[in-house]
């Protein structure tokens, strides 16, 4: 009744081809920004926005990072873990070599550097598939978490082999390090994440975003068609980095302030793979439903039933909400293989002709 | 039927040349030793028995397969290997057996899957999608929309391929070969599975594509009338070998093709 396209005709194929045709959307978006950009700065608390929101946005970073990769290209990888890590200790060189950059150009610059490793871990994708490949992105995986731990040059010859964020400001304001408030970093953390989002939904929704889903869903026919496999698969495996670069950086320096190599183990890698799997492949809106479910329900599941008063041991709540995450993901798989970002297809699909059924 | 003039086929240019192609795996001969033109703008029809190697002649053609020996000819260069997307760039497309679409993009994305190599922008405009690179993906739109109204595919062009029933998907496959605007374009098994209405639709289609694009085309089909309507020329190949070459009307009385056909009498 209310969300449906009747009335809105096109008029030109710009207008057809837009990410969201519908004025509906457009509008729902532009609140979401609002509520993100104005009201939780302003009405939320510290722990809100340090603990549930700056985290949740890395997360979903991260897992668009590694959507692009398997969702959109089908390359399925454990890496991505890793490749944060790669971002986040290349920031770290590059700031402590060249502390007057500005750390946001280091933040998103760092992501270039993991690119560049995670395209030269994607060289096997031409040859190898699906769970082969995975086991070769574990390659990576193992490889770069021994790196992080053994090459000391990597955390300045530290001798907790820990990298330590260091103090730096944005116009005078402190942005990262101890001093930076959380409001600070939240709004940074939220336009670096924005930006990137749209520039992730540009990509998949032209050319290139065409040619990796060509080449998911049936890569002979997409070199049949004039898509060179080895180049497409390479451009995902270093966009995918990039994205998950950023992710790494922007998590020890405007969440952690500090990490060491076991913040980008195996685990890392596991988590951001099933928030994709779960949120859905393939789907923008999926990452962030994904990390939404696996980052933010925990935490809300831990948090709300002392708030009702309802008086529960904190080892206990700890164990409960374990299994009713668990219970969670197994009921969302089942409902819907196609991940949440489909339910909510489906769901808007019926809006459409709500209050009827067809 | 449409059979130009002898005369008028031979003073063709002749666009695709096989000569002495051979293709085996392993000790087992695909295609032995054989030879055969395309000619610019005719219909070849590439039959035969089941197993009788046309698939792979195809392969062989477009790159995907390398011939164990001989020479291909494409517009006037001989190539001895060639990759895939290579035969693409060079202008041959082609549609496949058993439907290869892009089952996850709606049919307008695939059809504009299709219009990638024509697609120049590079990363930097496609993450701003904006200016140059919007303006080339409404220009490629345009093509794509003027296939869909040939193809007669406009209201499900938003529709996720994979959905589709398999006529139409048969359809949506020529679209995408189509966007390619191919010299030369392969049609494995077009009308494969399809009943006699959608044979007609598709067969209308390919007379289409003939005559007003000038496209290429070379079909393998199992449905004898089909070929004998539609083709200018027919190949026969059996076991590997070619055992016909010529006019429908002369492949028909051929006796080898006869014999291939219906088994021979000892």
């Amino acid at each position: 009744m209310l969300y449906r396209e009747a009335g809105q005709y096109k008029t030109s194929y710009q207008a057809d081809q837009a990410v969201f045709p519908l004025l509906q959307d457009r509008v729902g978006l532009l609140v979401i920004l609002f509520v993100a950009y104005v009201v939780i700065p302003l009405t939320g608390n510290d722990f809100l926005i340090n603990a549930v929101m700056t985290p949740f946005l890395i997360f979903s970073l991260a897992a668009i990072g590694l959507n692009l990769l398997t969702g959109y290209t089908g390359l399925l990888s454990l890496g991505s873990g890793a490749f944060m890590g790669v971002g986040a200790y290349a920031c770290y060189k590059l700031t402590t070599y060249f502390p007057d950059v500005n750390i946001i150009i280091w933040i998103v610059a760092s992501g270039f550097v993991a690119a560049l490793v995670g395209a030269i871990f994607g060289l096997p994708s031409l040859r190898i598939k699906g769970f082969y490949l995975a086991i070769a992105t574990l390659a990576a995986q193992f490889f770069l978490e021994w790196s992080f731990t053994r090459v000391a040059w990597l955390y300045n010859h530290n001798v907790s082999g820990a990298i330590e964020v260091p103090q730096r400001t944005l116009f005078g304001v402190p942005i990262t390090g101890p001093n930076a408030t959380a409001e600070t970093r939240y709004l940074i953390v939220l336009t670096i994440v924005v930006g990137m989002t749209w520039v992730a939904s540009n990509i998949v929704h032209g050319r290139i975003g065409r040619m990796w889903m060509a080449v998911r869903d049936m890569d002979i026919a997409a070199e049949l068609m004039g898509i060179r496999l080895l180049p497409t698969k390479l451009l995902a495996f270093a966009v995918s980095s990039f994205y998950c670069g950023v992710a790494g950086a922007m998590m020890v320096f405007l969440w952690y302030g500090g990490a060491e190599s076991t913040v980008f183990s195996i685990n890392q890698s596991f988590t951001i793979l099933f928030m994709i799997i779960i949120g859905g492949l393939g789907s923008l809106l999926g990452a962030y439903l994904g990390a939404a479910l696996i980052f933010v329900l925990p935490i809300v599941l831990r948090f709300v039933p002392p708030k009702l008063g309802i008086p529960v041991h904190a080892a206990t709540v700890e164990h409960i909400t374990f299994m009713i995450v668990g219970a969670l993901i197994i009921f969302f798989l089942i409902v819907e293989p196609h991940g949440l970002a489909r339910l909510w297809q489906i769901g808007k699909q019926k809006l459409r002709v709500w209050p009827f059924p067809y | 039927m449409r059979a130009p003039a002898a005369g008028d086929q031979a003073a063709r240019e002749i666009l695709l040349s096989m000569e002495n192609v051979s293709l085996s795996f392993g000790g087992v001969n695909a295609i032995s030793d054989v030879s055969f033109d395309i000619r610019k703008g005719e219909i070849c029809a590439i039959i035969g028995p089941n197993g009788a190697g046309k698939t792979s002649m195809l392969n062989v053609i477009n790159g995907f397969y390398t011939p164990r020996q001989g020479r291909i000819t494409f517009k006037g260069v001989a190539r001895a290997k060639m990759r895939p997307y290579e035969a693409a760039e060079r202008g041959i497309a082609r549609t496949f057996q058993n439907v290869a679409l892009f089952r996850g993009m709606s049919a307008l994305d695939n059809i504009m899957a299709g219009r990638t190599l024509k697609m120049k922008r590079g990363l930097l405009w496609q993450m701003l999608r904006y200016g140059p690179a919007m303006a080339e993906e409404v220009e490629h739109r345009r093509v794509a929309e003027e296939i869909i109204d040939f193809l007669h595919i406009k209201d499900i062009r938003k529709v996720q391929v994979g959905r589709l029933p398999y006529g139409l998907q048969k359809r949506v496959e020529l679209g995408r070969a189509l966007a390619m605007e191919p010299e030369l374009l392969l049609l494995d098994e077009p009308m494969a599975g399809m009943n006699l209405e959608e044979k007609e639709d598709m067969s209308r289609f390919v007379l289409d594509v003939n005559q007003h694009f000038g496209t290429t085309i070379a079909l393998i089909e199992h449905d004898m009338g089909v070929v004998m309507d539609l083709s200018d020329r027919v190949v026969v190949l059996d076991h590997g070998v070619k055992i016909a070459d010529g006019t429908p009307d002369e492949v028909k009385s051929d006796r080898n093709v006869i014999d291939a056909y219906l088994g021979v009498a000892h």
